[in-house]
C-alpha cells in the first residue's frame, strides 16, 4: 500500500496519507451503505410482500407497492389459527433450548479446553461428529425413540433434539474463544481460593459473553424458524410453534402467498427484537483489566 | 492448581449430560442410519438385510456422483466467500462510526427463514419478470440467461442465495472473535506505525486463526449436507443439475420409497464429511498448534 | 345453496352406521386382551378417540376445513362415545410424516392417502386396512364413479376411498383467442398453428411450470394418448407392453416439436406451476393445462376479477391425425382418499367414521368447495357454475380416463420419468432416449 510514497518526503507523506485516508474511508463508507441497503431491501420486501395478494405477488416487481394493500392478509393470520398460543410455545421451546444448549456447550468446552484429563480430544471429536449427520437421517430413529421414551408430542422432544443438534455446532464456535483465554485467569482464581465451579459461573462465563451472545443469537434464529423436527414429533395444535402458521396457508394445489408473507413478518419481529437486544452484548472482549477475578 | 483443573468428578459433571444427550440422540440415529443401509427397506412395511447391496449400487450411481460433485462444488465456493465475510467483519469491528449500525443491518438477512429467502430470490431470478432480468433487459441484452432453468448455470445461480443466507452467520462469529483481542495488542501496533491493513494482517488474522479455522470446517460440513433452499427453489432440477447429496437422499427416503438405498447415501455422506473434515485438519494444524478442533 | 341430491346417496341408513359403531370396541383382539373391559358390560360405548390427519389447513382451504369439521361433529352427535381429534399438516411435510409414523407402526386411525404407486408400500406393509366390508354396506360400492375405486385397490381389494376426482383439461383465455384471431383447435395441427399465431403476436402461448415436473407430464400424456390410445401407455407401464413403443417415442417427439414452435413459457423448466399459473391468471399466458381441482379460480374465486373469470374457458386436448386416442379421453384420476390403519384400536368406529366421512363429503364437496367428490355427482340437480358443470359432463361422458403417469408408476420410476420429463422438454434428451430411459426403469422395477 504505501510502496509508490517511498520516495516522498515525509511532510508530504503524512499529507498525502491523510488525503489518501479520507478518500479510502470515503469510498469504504459508499460501499457499506450500498450493502447496508442491499441487506436492508430484503425486509422492506417481505413486508410489501405481506400486503400483496397472490395475482400481484407473481405478477408485481419485488419492491412494487401493492396497488391494494391487503391488510386483512394479517387480520387473517391473527384471526385463525392460535399465533398467540403458537407464539408463546415458540418462545417456551426457543428460550429453553437455547439457554440449555448453550450452558451445556459452555460447561463441555470449558472441561475439553481448560481442565487437564487424557480423554479430551476424543471426546470433542466425539462432539464434532455430532455436526455432520444430514437431519433427514434422524427422523425416523428419533420418533420410535421418542415414541417409545413417551415423549412424543411433548414439548422436551423438540427441545432437546434442538439441544443436541445445536451442540457441537455451539462448541465449535466457543472453541476458538476458550482457547484464547489466558491461563493466568484461572490460576488467579484458583490463588484466591475460587472453587472451580465458581469460576466457570463467575469469571468463564462473564468473560465469554460475547460469544456467548453470539451463540445463543445463531441457536435462537435456527431454533425459532425450524418446522421438520415440530412437525415430526408434535401432533397436538395445542403444542405446535409459530412456523406452522405458515403452513396453515399452504394448500393441497395452491397457496396463499400473502397471508404466509404476514405470518413471516409477524413471527420475525419478536426475533429481531430478541436479536437487537443480544448483539449488544457483542461488545470488546476482554481486556488484561479484566482478569481479576 | 493442577489438581483442581484435573478434578475427575467436576470434569464428569460438566461433559457427561451433554454426551448423554448426544449419544441418545445424534449416535442412536447414526448407527440406525449405517444399519438401515444394509437392509432393503421401503420406510413403511419390513425390511431385508441385503449387505452391501446399496453401497455396490452407490458405486454405478451417476446421479449420486453427480451430486456428490455439487456438494463439494458448494463446499469450495463456500470456503472462498468466508474471505469475503472475513474482509467485511475486520471492517466492520475497527474503530470506524457508525460501525455497530452497519453491523446489524448486515446480519438482518439472516433472521430470515429459508422460506422467505427462497421466495425472495425465485422473484429475483423469475425468467420475464425477475429483477436480474428486467435490469439485464433495461441494459440492452436481449436473452438473458433463464437462471433456474438452465442446466449449465442453476447450480451457481442457487450457489449465490445460499451463500448470501450464510453471510450474518460467519460474519456475526468472526465479528465476535475480533472484537475478543485484547486492545493493548492493537494499540501497540498502532504507535508502533502500524497501518490498519497491517493490523488486520499481521496482528488481527493470526489471533483469529483458530476462529477461521472452525469457520473453515463449518462451512465445509454445512455444504456438503446442505438441503434448505435446493429443495424449495429447484428441487434439485433440472433433472439433477442442482442435486445435492442432501437433497438426493431425500428424494430416495421419503419420495421413491427406498429409505434404505437413502440411507446409505446418507452414512456415505457422514463418511465423507468426516474424511473432508479430517483433511482441513491436517492441512491447517501445525506441530506446534494448540488449537484442535 | 343446500339443494344437494346426488345419485344413490341420498337416504344414507343411519341404522347400518349405528349397528356398526355398537360393535365397535368388541373386537377379538381386545375382548381377549382386556377381560376387565367386560367388567361394566358396556364395553361398546366406552369413550374412544379416532386420531385423524388430513392435509387441509384452514388457512389455505377454509372451504374443505369447514366440511370437515361438519361432518365430524354430525358424527360425534351420533355417536357421542366417539370423539375425533385431528392433525393438519400441508401436503409435502403430511406426507413425510405419514412416512416416519409408518415405520413405527404408528399411523393415525384415519388419514388420507393417495392412489396407487403411493398406496401400495403401505398395502403390502400391511398398514392400511381392507374396506371392503364397508364397502359392501348399503352398495356403496355403487356411489363411486366407476374406477375410482380401483385406483386405490390392490389384488381386488379396496383400501381407502376417494374423496377427490379431477381430469385436466386445457383452460384458455377468450379474450386473448380473440385478440390474436385464434380459435379453439380440434386437431393437434391446428393446435400448432394457434401457438404460432400466438407466439408470432408476442403473447405467450402456453403457461408452464416445469420444475414441478407433473405438470410437463399431463403434456406427455395427452400426446401419448392421442397418439397411442390409453393402451400405449398403460401397457408399457402395467408391464404387458414395452415403452420403447414407436407411438410413446412419437409423442416425447410432439413435445420437442412445441418447444421448438416456443410454445412454452420461457425458462419453464425453472418455473413452479404456481409461477406458471401467475401467467396465466394475470392475462400474460393465454393456455394452461391443470387439473380440475383449479376450477374455482376460474368460476367462484372472489379473490380474482369477476373479468379475468369469465374470459376462461377449456377445451378438450385435441386429437392427432392418424392417432388411435379419442378425445373424449382424459388424463386425471383421483386424488386423496381416507384410508383406516390396520392397527387401529378403533378400527370399527373409523370404519364408520370413514363411510360416513365419504358420503357426506360427496353431498357437499362440490357445491361447497368446488372439489369433484370419487362418488358421483348429479349435474342436473347441483347449483354450480356452467364451467363446472361442463367440466362434470365431460367426466361423466369420459370414454376413459387414464391415471395420472406419476400416480400410476412405482414412486422409483415415477422419480425416472418425472426428471425424463424435464430433460424431453429441456431438449437435453431425444425422444429415443427418453423412451429407452423409461424402459430401463420400468425393467429394473419388476
Amino acid at each position: 500500500m504505501a510502496s509508490n510514497t517511498a520516495a516522498a518526503s515525509p511532510a508530504e507523506e503524512v499529507k498525502t496519507g491523510f488525503l489518501r485516508m479520507s478518500i479510502s474511508k470515503l469510498i469504504l463508507y459508499i460501499i457499506l451503505g450500498i450493502v447496508a441497503v442491499v441487506q436492508i431491501l430484503p425486509l422492506i420486501w417481505l413486508f410489501l410482500f405481506s400486503l400483496k395478494d397472490n395475482q400481484e405477488v407473481f405478477n408485481l416487481p419485488p419492491l412494487a407497492l401493492p396497488s391494494d394493500p391487503q391488510w386483512g392478509n394479517y387480520a387473517r393470520v391473527w384471526t385463525e389459527g392460535n399465533i398467540g398460543l403458537y407464539f408463546f410455545n415458540s418462545v417456551i421451546v426457543t428460550g429453553t433450548s437455547v439457554i440449555l444448549t448453550v450452558l451445556l456447550a459452555s460447561l463441555v468446552t470449558f472441561a475439553i479446553t481448560r481442565m487437564n484429563w487424557k480423554l479430551n480430544k476424543l471426546v470433542l471429536g466425539l462432539f464434532m461428529v455430532g455436526l455432520m449427520i444430514p437431519v433427514h437421517s434422524t427422523l425416523i430413529p428419533l420418533f420410535s425413540f421418542f415414541s417409545s421414551v413417551g415423549l412424543m408430542d411433548h414439548h422436551l422432544s423438540i427441545i432437546l433434539t434442538y439441544t443436541a443438534f445445536n451442540l457441537p455446532l455451539t462448541m465449535m464456535i466457543l472453541l476458538g474463544f476458550y482457547y484464547t483465554l489466558p491461563r493466568e485467569l484461572e490460576e488467579a482464581a484458583v490463588m484466591d481460593g475460587c472453587s472451580i465451579h465458581r469460576m466457570f459461573f463467575r469469571i468463564i462465563l462473564p468473560i465469554t459473553a460475547p460469544v456467548v451472545a453470539t451463540t445463543a443469537i445463531i441457536n435462537m434464529i435456527y431454533n425459532w424458524n425450524e418446522f421438520v423436527f415440530v412437525n415430526t414429533f408434535i401432533s397436538s395444535d395445542s403444542l405446535k410453534t409459530l412456523t406452522v402458521g405458515i403452513q396453515n396457508f399452504i394448500g393441497q394445489y395452491s397457496t396463499d402467498w400473502g397471508a404466509i408473507g404476514a405470518t413471516l413478518v409477524i413471527s420475525m419481529l419478536p426475533i429481531l427484537l430478541a436479536f437487537l437486544i443480544l448483539s449488544n452484548r457483542i461488545v470488546e472482549g476482554m481486556t488484561s483489566g479484566s482478569v481479576k477475578g | 492448581m493442577n489438581q483442581i483443573m484435573s478434578d475427575k468428578r467436576v470434569i464428569a459433571l460438566y461433559t457427561l449430560p451433554a454426551l448423554l444427550l448426544i449419544s441418545v440422540l445424534i449416535y442412536v440415529p447414526l448407527v440406525l442410519t449405517g444399519y438401515y443401509g444394509l437392509m432393503d427397506w421401503d420406510g413403511i412395511g419390513s425390511m431385508t438385510f441385503i449387505g452391501l447391496e446399496n453401497y455396490a449400487a452407490l458405486i454405478t450411481d451417476g446421479m449420486f456422483w453427480s451430486s456428490a460433485y455439487h456438494s463439494l462444488l458448494l463446499a469450495l465456493f463456500s470456503v472462498g466467500s468466508l474471505v469475503l465475510y472475513l474482509a467485511v467483519s475486520v471492517v466492520l469491528a475497527g474503530n470506524i462510526k457508525g460501525a455497530d449500525l452497519f453491523r446489524k443491518i448486515f446480519l438482518i438477512p439472516m433472521l430470515l427463514s429459508s422460506v422467505a429467502i427462497a421466495q425472495l430470490w425465485m422473484r429475483i431470478y423469475h425468467p420475464t419478470n425477475g429483477v436480474m432480468n428486467r435490469f439485464l433487459a433495461s441494459i440492452g441484452i436481449e436473452n438473458p440467461p433463464l437462471w433456474l432453468s438452465d442446466t449449465s448455470i442453476v447450480l451457481f445461480a442457487i450457489f449465490i442465495p445460499i451463500i448470501w443466507q450464510y453471510a450474518g452467520f460467519y460474519i456475526i462469529i468472526y465479528y465476535a472473535a475480533l472484537k475478543n483481542i485484547p486492545k493493548e495488542l492493537v494499540e501497540a501496533a498502532r504507535i508502533d506505525g502500524a497501518s490498519p491493513l497491517q493490523i488486520a494482517y499481521k496482528i488481527k488474522l493470526p489471533l483469529i486463526s483458530g476462529v477461521i479455522k472452525v469457520t473453515i470446517v463449518l462451512a465445509v460440513i454445512g455444504s456438503l449436507k446442505y438441503f434448505d433452499l435446493i429443495y424449495v427453489m429447484t428441487d434439485g432440477g433440472p433433472n439433477g443439475a442442482s442435486e445435492v447429496m442432501a437433497s438426493y437422499m431425500y428424494k430416495l427416503a421419503f419420495r421413491t420409497n427406498d429409505f434404505g438405498y437413502g440411507s446409505a447415501v446418507g452414512f456415505f455422506l457422514l463418511v465423507l464429511i468426516l474424511i473432508v473434515t479430517y483433511l482441513i485438519r491436517k492441512a491447517t494444524t501445525s506441530k506446534d498448534d494448540s488449537i484442535q478442533y | 345453496m343446500k339443494k344437494k341430491s346426488f345419485i344413490s346417496l341420498a337416504a344414507l341408513s343411519t341404522a347400518a352406521v349405528f349397528t356398526l359403531a355398537a360393535c365397535g370396541g368388541n373386537d377379538s383382539e381386545e375382548a381377549s386382551a382386556g377381560a376387565g373391559n367386560n367388567d361394566n358390560g358396556e364395553a361398546a360405548q366406552e369413550d374412544v378417540t379416532i386420531d385423524f390427519m388430513h392435509l387441509w389447513p384452514q388457512g389455505s382451504s377454509p372451504d374443505h376445513h369447514r366440511i370437515v369439521e361438519d361432518i365430524i361433529s354430525d358424527f360425534e352427535e351420533m355417536h357421542p362415545h366417539v370423539t375425533v381429534e385431528l392433525e393438519v399438516l400441508e401436503n409435502e411435510q403430511y406426507k413425510n410424516k405419514l412416512q416416519v409414523v409408518s415405520s413405527s407402526n404408528q399411523l393415525p386411525d384415519v388419514g388420507m392417502t393417495w392412489p396407487a404407486g403411493f398406496l401400495e408400500p403401505y398395502v403390502n406393509g400391511e398398514l392400511f386396512a381392507p374396506l371392503d366390508d364397508v364397502l359392501e354396506e348399503d352398495n356403496m360400492r355403487d356411489d363411486f364413479v366407476a374406477g375410482t375405486l380401483e385406483a386405490y385397490s390392490v389384488d381386488e381389494q379396496a383400501y381407502a376411498m376417494p374423496l377427490e376426482l379431477n381430469i385436466a383439461p386445457v383452460f384458455y383465455n377468450e379474450a386473448i383467442f380473440e385478440e390474436n384471431g385464434v380459435e379453439v383447435p380440434e386437431t393437434y395441427d391446428e393446435f400448432l398453428e394457434v401457438i404460432d399465431t400466438l407466439a408470432d403476436n408476442g403473447v405467450t402461448p402456453i403457461a408452464l411450470g416445469n420444475r414441478d415436473r407433473w405438470t410437463g407430464s399431463l403434456w406427455y400424456m395427452y400426446l401419448a394418448d392421442r397418439i397411442g390410445g390409453s393402451d400405449a401407455l398403460n401397457s408399457a407401464i402395467d408391464r404387458s407392453g414395452s415403452f420403447e413403443d414407436e407411438r410413446l417415442e412419437e409423442a416425447a417427439s410432439r413435445i420437442q416439436e412445441m418447444v421448438d414452435h416456443d410454445a412454452f413459457i420461457s425458462g419453464f423448466n425453472g418455473l413452479s406451476d404456481q409461477e406458471a399459473k401467475a401467467e396465466f391468471m394475470n392475462s400474460n399466458a393465454a393456455m394452461y393445462l391443470i387439473g380440475s381441482w383449479d376450477l374455482p379460480n376460474y368460476t367462484t374465486n372472489e379473490e380474482i376479477p369477476q373479468e379475468f373469470r369469465d374470459n376462461i374457458d377449456f377445451f378438450k386436448f385435441p386429437e392427432v391425425d392418424g392417432g388411435e386416442g379419442n378425445i373424449d379421453n382424459w388424463v386425471g384420476g383421483p386424488g386423496v382418499g381416507l384410508f383406516v390403519a390396520e392397527n387401529s384400536d378403533v378400527k370399527d368406529e373409523s370404519k364408520a367414521f370413514v363411510k360416513h366421512f365419504t358420503e357426506e363429503w360427496g353431498k357437499r364437496s362440490v357445491e361447497d368447495a368446488g372439489v369433484i367428490p370419487g362418488t358421483q355427482v348429479n349435474t342436473d340437480e347441483v347449483d354450480l357454475p356452467d364451467l363446472f358443470i361442463d367440466v362434470l359432463d365431460d367426466l361423466n361422458n369420459a370414454s376413459d380416463i387414464t391415471l395420472f403417469a406419476d400416480v400410476q408408476m412405482s414412486s422409483s420410476v415415477a422419480e425416472t420419468h418425472l426428471n425424463m420429463i424435464q430433460s424431453l422438454f429441456g431438449e437435453e434428451i431425444t425422444p429415443e432416449e427418453f423412451v429407452e430411459r423409461h424402459e430401463e426403469a420400468l425393467e429394473e422395477d419388476e
